[in-house]
């Protein structure tokens, strides 16, 4: 957790689920959620497939409504989509507009925020730069790697100027090498910018390497199973953190976890 | 490489070109047909040289063609991309127009000339009415199209960002239409001439379609393949034209 998530830790949480049940077209999706979120957390969740770990996702977004219960941002309820809660979807090629170029990609969110044109050059090298595509501004997404598609739907949503950034398997369909370098990278700049991040992913290694805590759900219906804080130093390292015996056992704990599913 | 190979694919298309012309002329110089109804490919050629310009020139004629024949394909295109947004957009909109749409779609747009006579009368607005119904089609329903089969990934992006419905439509629907409508704005241009020439031909409309009528009339055979000639040139010059125009808006899609 970084210095200004601590101090700001005793305020209202970020983010609150408060017996939250949801139920689509009849059916059970989620039931009895309590979950709390400081600022400047990062949570990731993992579950079997189907246990509810994107709905509870899209809740936070408000692309859905609680049945019962509430979903809390900053002490208020959620009721609808919010340029303060930002999304990274994990299919890029689908979550960009292909006939705009990175800048102009990037440039829908400040449009989006209605911020006037003559400042959105600077914002935009800016975001750009911050992932790595700095050269890359006039490139179209059908030009790019998947990696580097990524990183502009990062960079898209860290455009809004988000206080939450919420990531759905955002690295699930990159190859390893480019996975672990955007885990970093990624890392870095929400602690940088001091943004509370709910990372659904299916990767458990990912899972304990990225977080502050780690949530398990169990399915039909969703609910949380378990919550283990990962106590391992920050900054995280690829060799060592991976290596430590705190990181050994709860990869082993989760483990059992999902194959008891 | 490939700038070599495109341009033996160009050199194979003038040969085949050439190769056509030569079997019309040989065809023409050995009589099989009469030389009043086919003027041998040098005649045709001269007739449009000579007859290019003045007041009763092919020249003034194939403009007014061309005029007439944008004119309906603008106005087709205009309506047809808004009306087909409207549609595309609107499942209500879908539903209730979908019917009687269908049961227009398919008429032939020479059947409605009677139609377009009796509200217009032999008018340059018949001829008009009768080019933009036809080519209205083909863009109406390439923007329905369009419109509708938006990504639902990219609506959720717009609603993430709160982008309000007109900034979603604007920003989103239509781009995403954008191939659609140029495909069936291509059509429509082509829709456009052949109803331009009919319309010319019923209407009595000054143009390459009249000219042709009258040269055949008149047993000049050589004016005759000359406006035909010249038709072919609106024609391959309009798609020439569009897939340039196309090829740069659709830049994007390029290397895929």
């Amino acid at each position: 957790m970084s210095q200004s998530a601590v101090a700001t830790s005793q305020a209202a949480p970020e983010i609150c689920f408060d017996g939250v049940d949801l139920s689509l077209g009849g059916l059970e999706i989620l039931k009895g959620i309590d979950l709390e979120i400081r600022r400047g957390e990062f949570i990731c969740v993992i579950g079997p497939s189907g246990c509810g770990k994107t709905t509870m996702l899209r809740l936070i977004a408000g692309f859905h409504r609680a049945t019962a219960g509430a979903v809390m941002h900053e002490g208020r309820a959620v009721n609808g989509p919010s340029p303060d809660i930002a999304i990274v979807f994990q299919d890029y090629g689908k979550a960009l507009l292909p006939w705009r170029n990175a800048a102009d990609n990037v440039a829908l969110a400040l449009e989006a925020m209605r911020v006037p044109k003559s400042q959105r050059a600077d914002m935009i090298t800016g975001f750009l730069g911050k992932v790595g595509l700095a050269d890359h501004a006039q490139k179209f997404p059908s030009q790019m790697s998947g990696g580097m598609q990524q990183r502009l739907q990062i960079a898209r949503a860290l455009a809004q100027n988000p206080s939450v950034l919420l990531m759905d398997e955002p690295f699930g369909a990159l190859d390893a090498m480019t996975r672990q370098t955007l885990q970093d990278e990624c890392l870095n700049l929400v602690e940088n910018m001091g943004t509370t991040v709910f990372f659904v992913t299916h990767d458990i290694e990912e899972a304990i390497y990225l977080g502050d805590r780690v949530v398990t759900l169990s399915p039909n219906p969703g609910r949380i199973a378990d919550i283990h804080t990962v106590n391992l130093p920050r900054p995280r390292n690829q060799l060592t953190t991976r290596e430590d015996p705190e990181f050994l056992r709860l990869r082993r704990v989760l483990f059992d976890f999902i194959q008891g599913h | 490489m490939k700038r070599a190979s495109n341009f033996l694919w160009f050199l194979g298309s003038v040969g085949v070109f050439a190769l056509l012309l030569f079997g019309w002329h040989l065809i023409a110089q050995s009589g099989m047909v009469s030389r009043v109804y086919l003027a041998p490919p040098d005649k045709a050629f001269a007739a449009i040289t000579n007859g290019f310009t003045g007041p009763n020139g092919l020249g003034s004629s194939m403009w007014a063609t061309v005029q007439r024949m944008l004119y309906g394909w603008v106005l087709a295109s205009m309506v047809g991309i808004v009306l087909g947004s409207i549609i595309g957009i609107s499942a209500i909109a879908r539903i209730y127009l979908q019917p009687m749409l269908e049961f227009l779609r398919p008429l032939p747009a020479s059947a409605i000339v009677p139609l377009a006579i009796a509200f217009f009368g032999l008018s340059e607005s018949m001829v008009l009415f009768v080019i933009a119904f036809g080519s209205f089609w083909p863009v109406l329903l390439a923007a329905v199209q369009g419109v509708s089969s938006v990504e639902p990934r990219l609506y959720e992006v717009a609603r993430a960002l709160n982008m309000s419905r007109r900034e979603t439509i604007w920003k989103i629907a239509l781009p995403n239409a954008l191939p659609d409508i140029f495909a069936g704005m291509r059509i429509g241009l082509a829709v456009a001439l052949v109803l331009t020439v009919v319309g010319e031909f019923v209407g009595g409309q000054n143009g390459l379609g009249l000219e042709i009528l009258r040269a055949s009339r008149q047993f000049q055979a050589p004016r005759m393949f000359g406006g035909v000639i010249l038709l072919g040139v609106i024609g391959y010059s309009c798609a020439v034209i569009i897939s340039n125009v196309e090829r740069y808006l659709m830049r994007w899609r390029a290397s895929r």
